[in-house]
């Protein structure tokens, strides 16, 4: 079980990937590097890139006056870190999808995956999106440990939440799937400081909502994938030497 | 180890596609195996996220910044 999990996670991660990756190329990316423009007008820095690395200076050892921290150079070799982090990120979350339908009692088939998929979706991408919007780079943004805090509990929140609800289903489990899925968005995730961006706002309004779909494919594909691919290598391992 | 559960699988399913999606699958003799599974797949997919979406490291930050953006990870 243990090899047949690892392997549909990989299969389904590379899968997402493979698609998604093309989807932020031609979608995300470009409003991202036309914000950095901004980013960098705004700081009055000539390197273009590098207000990315000062925009950490606060929560890092890197003295100001460091030499520049290593980054991807423009084009290709920024795709293709891209394209990396993309296969990371979807074998993790493959990994987390494949663990909870398992941990849940679940076979998982392709509707399963999707039904687990879309749960993942509304707990990593919507709920802390509802509270921390997607943004460009520029934007201005509360202290970055204090997001990543709120977006953690929130995810966690919301993936019990929908857990209890969804697979529990008692009254008392509703009752308090409920508290746990609005919780977070009573507490309030933490507010940015009010300050004047050049960033035009049709700009950040289409990153949002294009972050968003391409969240909502790319978990589509992770649970599709996992789910068949976890079928398909229980066909591959019962068979063997059938297929010759 | 999964015959049995195919053969009972196909036994049920020849007249028409039954999909029994609330069946638990721990009927084996693997389902020691599934809590390790879990844990096991649990434990790796967090430690991939940590290093896709959450990792300090400034290389690492930069690497993954535009899937960062996108999939609406907290950053900088």
């Amino acid at each position: 079980m243990i090899i047949r999990l690892l392997s549909a996670a990989l299969a389904a991660g590379f899968l997402a990937a493979v698609v998604v990756t093309g989807l932020e190329l031609t979608l995300t990316s470009p409003l991202i590097v036309a914000a950095e423009r901004y980013e960098n007008h705004e700081t009055h820095q000539a390197q273009r890139g590098l207000p990315i690395v000062l925009a950490h200076a606060g929560h890092d050892h890197a003295a100001p006056d460091a030499a520049p921290e290593w980054q991807p150079g423009e084009g290709l070799p920024r795709m293709t870190f891209t394209a990396l982090a993309t296969l990371v990120g979807a074998v993790g979350y493959a990994l987390l999808l494949g663990a909870a339908i398992l941990a849940c009692g679940r076979e998982p088939t392709r509707q399963v995956g999707v039904a687990f998929a879309i749960a993942g979706f509304a707990s990593v991408a919507l709920a802390p999106g509802l509270g921390l919007p997607p943004e460009l780079p520029g934007s201005e943004a509360a202290p970055l440990a204090t997001r990543q805090a709120w977006w953690v509990m929130t995810a966690a929140a919301t993936g019990m939440g929908l857990y209890l609800i969804a697979i529990r289903r008692s009254l008392i489990a509703i009752l308090g799937g409920l508290v746990l899925i609005i919780a977070p968005h009573v507490a309030g995730a933490p507010q940015a400081p009010e300050a004047a961006s050049e960033l035009p706002a049709a700009l950040a309004a289409q990153f949002a909502a294009r972050s968003l779909a391409i969240s909502f494919v790319f978990w589509l594909l992770i649970g599709l994938g996992f789910g068949w691919a976890w079928q398909a290598f229980a066909r591959g391992t019962t068979r063997g030497t059938a297929h010759a | 180890m999964m015959t049995s559960r195919i053969a009972a699988g196909g036994a049920a399913g020849d007249t028409m596609m039954t999909t029994s999606t609330l069946a638990p699958v721990a009927t084996g003799t693997r389902a020691a195996e599934r809590p390790v599974a879990v844990a096991l797949a649990a434990f790796l997919g967090l430690g991939l996220l940590f290093m896709a979406g959450f990792s300090p490291a400034i290389a690492l930050h930069n690497a993954a910044h535009d899937f960062r953006h996108t999939q609406n990870f907290p950053c900088h």
